[in-house]
């Protein structure tokens, strides 16, 4: 059996409503289905894989089908762990008083716009380390196009952020040893500097995700849309920050396309849809073009998505 | 009788003096140096001092900025460095509160007088 061409990482976005999660789930069936141990993940806050798969999965990684595994991160429950870990910390080298003056502060941080995202983020990097052990591909079943574009340019943007941090600590510091040049207990403290150790391994890990998700033999977004205006322009608009940020996309996946013979009643709507269509063949000439008829049944669950499986197999 | 006391004097080991020298020597040295250390050592290290805190207080207003009300994008991220900057914190908070002119202690930096 030869095994069809796939890239580790795949993308699914597009505008909410569109069948992203049916076409990531999908795709991660077809790519198990041939052998290729996956892992199908969601990182949409509003999770519908469940639903896709007609089967239960949560926040811990589990086996729904052979050769498939599936996640729905739950940006709470990262986040709660994540802070446990601080916390733990805090206890071992802080004094009580002071864990008990901050506290407010670390509230007001857990809560801050972004700490989800953030939360997802270090999950998702978390993810990405683990390939080959034992998952060969990841299938990410991404969030509406806005949260996501900004999921995936966050490694981009916090890098410059923390690079200006390090150079300001790093001065702070090579300052301070200068001044206890006649002390050499602050000197050896100054030496393993914990907070220029902890923002290094945070650049690290999003320059990791960052090479990751620029690298067109490992990663490719791919866009789902309708076959209707609204759709194609916020999918133009995405693509172009894509590109914009070095994030290879591999296609473009128009889901619902109305097939001949519907009947009277859809032909109106066909007729409209063959001229979007058109409009998207131009707008994405230089892109694979993947088109998903409308089928009469509501896709869930493992057969109704095996009848699209064999159109998602060489993405 | 002067003769035998100067040779006295001169039968005397010479390390004994040598070293009662030295040790004269040293004590200026140090008080010298400690002088030195209080006069223009002490002035260039303070600035020095000061320059780091500074630079240190302006990156914790960066990572914890969001604490005193200015929003951060990463303030997530910057939470598993509290553990080790927790110390500094709520006197950092204080001090940025209480900050009633820049330019004064700015001024107060150096030495007009």
């Amino acid at each position: 059996m030869t095994r069809p061409a796939y890239r580790a990482f795949s993308f699914f976005g597009g505008k909410g409503g569109t069948g992203k999660t049916t076409c990531a789930a999908a795709r991660a069936l077809a790519l198990a289905e041939e052998g290729i141990r996956t892992l199908v993940v969601s990182t949409d806050p509003a999770h519908s894989l469940a639903d896709a798969f007609d089967l239960p999965i949560g926040d811990e990684i589990s086996l729904i089908s052979p050769n498939l595994w599936a996640i729905e991160i739950d940006a709470e429950v990262e986040a709660q762990k994540y802070m446990k870990g601080i916390q733990e910390k805090m206890l071992h080298i802080v004094s009580p008083v002071i864990v008990d003056e901050i506290k407010r502060q670390i509230e007001i941080a857990y809560s801050s716009p972004g700490a989800e995202e953030a939360a997802i983020f270090d999950k998702f990097i978390e993810l990405m380390e683990h390939l080959g052990d034992p998952y060969e591909a990841i299938v990410f079943d991404t969030a509406p196009t806005g949260h996501t574009l900004r999921l995936l340019t966050l490694p981009e943007i916090l890098g410059a952020w923390l690079d200006h941090l390090l150079e300001k600590r790093a001065r702070a510091v090579e300052l301070m040893s200068m001044v206890a040049k006649y002390d050499r207990d602050v000197r050896q403290k100054l030496e393993t500097d914990p907070i220029t150790d902890i923002l290094g391994k945070r650049k690290e890990k999003f320059e990791m995700a960052r090479s990751i998700l620029t690298d067109p033999e490992k990663s490719a977004f791919y866009f789902v849309l309708n076959a209707e205006k609204l759709p194609i322009l916020e999918t133009q608009r995405a693509i172009r920050l894509l590109r914009k940020y070095g994030i290879p996309i591999g296609g473009v996946l128009v889901n619902r396309v109305i097939p001949e013979g519907a009947g009277t009643f859809m032909e109106q709507h066909r007729l409209s849809q063959q001229a979007y269509l058109k409009t998207i063949h131009e707008t994405f000439m230089d892109l694979p073009i993947t088109e998903i008829p409308f089928l009469d049944t509501d896709i869930r669950g493992m057969s109704e998505l095996n009848k699209i499986t064999k159109l998602l197999k060489n993405l | 009788m002067d003769m035998p006391q100067e040779e006295k004097e001169r039968n005397q080991p010479p390390e004994e003096e040598s070293e009662e020298r030295q040790t004269v020597f040293e004590t200026l040295k140090e008080w010298a140096s400690g002088m030195l250390f209080g006069s223009f050592v002490e002035i260039g290290t303070q600035a020095i001092r000061k320059e780091a805190f500074d630079i240190n207080d302006n990156l914790m207003l960066l990572l914890f900025g969001d604490f005193l009300g200015i929003p951060n994008p990463i303030s997530y991220y910057t939470l598993e460095l509290l553990p080790y900057m927790a110390e500094e914190l709520v006197p950092w908070e204080r001090r940025m509160q209480n900050r009633k002119s820049i330019l004064a202690e700015k001024a107060g930096q150096y030495d007009f007088g």
